[in-house]
């Protein structure tokens, strides 16, 4: 078959490039039209990115299984015998149905239920019914499950169609970021999930979730947790960013009936949010640990996941403070974080006006050199968004 | 651990009592009377909301958890106080129906009802926002009935983000 994909892109590519000329004002079309989306899929979430689709935590034993999503691609993540990680096309590979629905689980093995093809959690075809019958070239090495590239970095688990770089180099500098934030000694518990589907374009969603300008969190305010001062890192070139501060405690100035929901009881006081291209968000916050995971739903909803975690060694009264702060402040309805899902829909809906979203506060300097409400943060990125998507030319 | 069906049981129980509960539990929310909302629970009570997802898996996370009052009164705080004019706002309709009440030995009543809450946005109705049910506890106090505890079980991921209890 005829691919027809570049043919149906390059108009749009180059209508979007005409008026793309600096990553710091971005034509608002690439938030709203589907031919972008379509052609994303293609570049980035089939292409050379790494992708954080799971945490260790999430597969606790030998045989345990996740099934999640790179772009609109069924993944079966697997936990084999041998400890390994590996990641598949969620696809029988004979007539292409969905081999595991169940969320999570525990499996040696996973059996289509169209025709009973058997396939092992390290992907080998195991045999099916009436094998003597199939086609003259059948090799069951050819009807392995399709295999990602995986790789672990601090207990995350990446996937990539066609990385041709480590996770370790794609991350760069941030990769310290990374490990500071998820406490990387290999003992981090899951406590559950909540999800979101936002009315907005994945890069919607994500350009506004680790920028936080703390103008917008009137409950930053009233908490007195006014920021601006943190210590910003953008990783180039593909833009990585990641902010640290140390968080105020609350000082009780009676606004709240039950200030424990805020109160920090760990002795980790500083706070920090670690953004990954092309769409992954980690956060430290107070003694919450959380993670981000990201599946586009079409070119303007997007469902977020966002995955907490505690440690083996909390106390249960540790753990329990961990589970309510959670689930009341930085969730999807967090009392701090809702805000900034308004924001992501608000933009959406002006997505196809044919104007400009652009950058301002502090984008003349360079970013190593940016504060946390600068806006260069997120330029580095669309610098590197702009390239690959074939708009700088 | 996700809680059973509370099994029917041949006692009397006050079955008006409870319906009239849900009623003015459903026209509080509707008509975002929070004020309302807080006169139905039990002075020492508790309300939280969790995924069916996470409870089948034992995992303790949930979208809300008060565990207090004072959470409560905090969540209508933030509600009126802190983020209106930032979040959109939407209107809601919630359609309870009671599926079971048992009533246990120290006079409290255990009962769950089916829920379906739509929701309109800028005038629009836009569908379904969540279905579930209640797991709760009633008390039957001089006042008329209060529930002590009450916990929303989402049978998946709710069509917009939660801004108000359900």
């Amino acid at each position: 078959m005829v691919d027809t994909s570049n043919v149906e892109y390059e108009p749009v590519r180059a209508a979007i490039a005409a008026r793309f000329k600096s990553p710091l004002d971005l034509p608002k079309d690439i938030f709203s039209d589907s031919a972008v989306y379509k052609e994303e899929l293609k570049r980035i979430f089939y292409g050379k990115y790494w992708h954080m689709l799971a945490h260790r935590a999430e597969l606790p034993e030998p045989n345990s299984f996740k099934t999640t999503w790179l772009g609109e691609m069924p993944v079966l993540i697997t936990r084999g015998e041998d400890d390994r990680i590996r990641a598949f096309v969620n696809a029988c590979s004979h007539r292409g149905t969905l081999l595991e629905q169940r969320p999570t689980g525990c499996a040696q093995q996973f059996q289509c239920p169209y025709h009973r093809w058997l396939f092992n959690n390290e992907g080998d075809f195991c045999g099916a019914p009436g094998v003597r019958n199939f086609r003259s070239d059948f090799r069951k090495e050819d009807y392995a499950l399709p295999e990602l590239k995986v790789e672990e970095f601090a207990g995350l688990i990446f996937c990539s169609l066609a990385a041709d770089v480590s996770i370790e180099t794609w991350l760069g500098a941030c990769g310290e970021h990374v490990r500071d934030c998820m406490i990387d000694d290999g003992r981090l518990t899951l406590l559950g999930y909540q999800k979101a589907i936002f009315h907005a374009n994945w890069k919607t969603y994500f350009d506004n979730d680790f920028y936080h300008a703390p103008l917008l969190h009137l409950g930053f305010r009233v908490l007195g947790w006014q920021g601006g001062k943190g210590v910003v890192h953008v990783t180039e070139p593909v833009g990585h960013f990641s902010v640290g501060y140390d968080s105020e405690p609350y000082k009780d100035n009676g606004f709240l009936a039950d200030p424990s929901v805020v109160e920090t009881r760990g002795t980790d006081l500083r706070a920090r949010v670690v953004a990954l291209r092309p769409t992954y968000v980690l956060t430290k916050h107070v003694d919450t640990i959380g993670v981000r995971f990201v599946r586009p739903l079409g070119v303007d909803r997007t469902e977020v996941t966002y995955a907490f975690f505690g440690h083996e060694s909390d106390t249960p009264e540790y753990r329990e403070h961990r589970v309510r702060q959670a689930s009341n402040l930085l969730g999807p309805s967090g009392l701090i974080t809702i805000e900034d899902a308004a924001v992501f829909n608000r933009q959406q809906m002006t997505a196809a006006d044919g104007g400009l979203s652009r950058f301002v506060n502090g984008v003349d300097q360079p970013p190593s050199e940016s504060t946390q409400n600068d806006e260069n943060g997120n330029t580095v990125g669309w610098a590197y968004y702009r390239e690959v998507m074939g708009f700088a030319s | 651990m996700h809680p059973d069906v509370v099994r029917p049981n041949h006692e009397t129980i006050d079955a008006a009592q409870l319906d009239e509960l849900l009623g003015a539990y459903a026209a509080a929310l509707d008509g975002q009377d929070w004020q309302a909302w807080l006169g139905l629970f039990a002075e020492e009570c508790s309300y939280a909301v969790y995924s069916i997802e996470n409870a089948q898996a034992g995992l303790p996370l949930g979208y809300m958890i008060d565990d207090r009052r004072e959470r409560l009164l905090d969540r209508v705080n933030f509600i009126t106080n802190v983020w209106a004019g930032t979040i959109e706002p939407y209107r809601t309709r919630h359609i309870i129906q009671r599926i079971s009440a048992g009533r246990s030995a120290d006079g409290l009543y255990n009962m769950r009802a089916n829920m379906i809450v739509s929701y309109a946005e800028r005038d629009q109705v836009r569908g379904i926002l969540v279905s579930g049910y209640y797991q709760d506890v009633v008390q039957i106090t001089e006042g008329g009935p209060r529930f002590v505890k009450k916990a929303v079980y989402l049978d998946g991921t709710p069509a917009r983000y939660l801004a108000y209890p359900l």
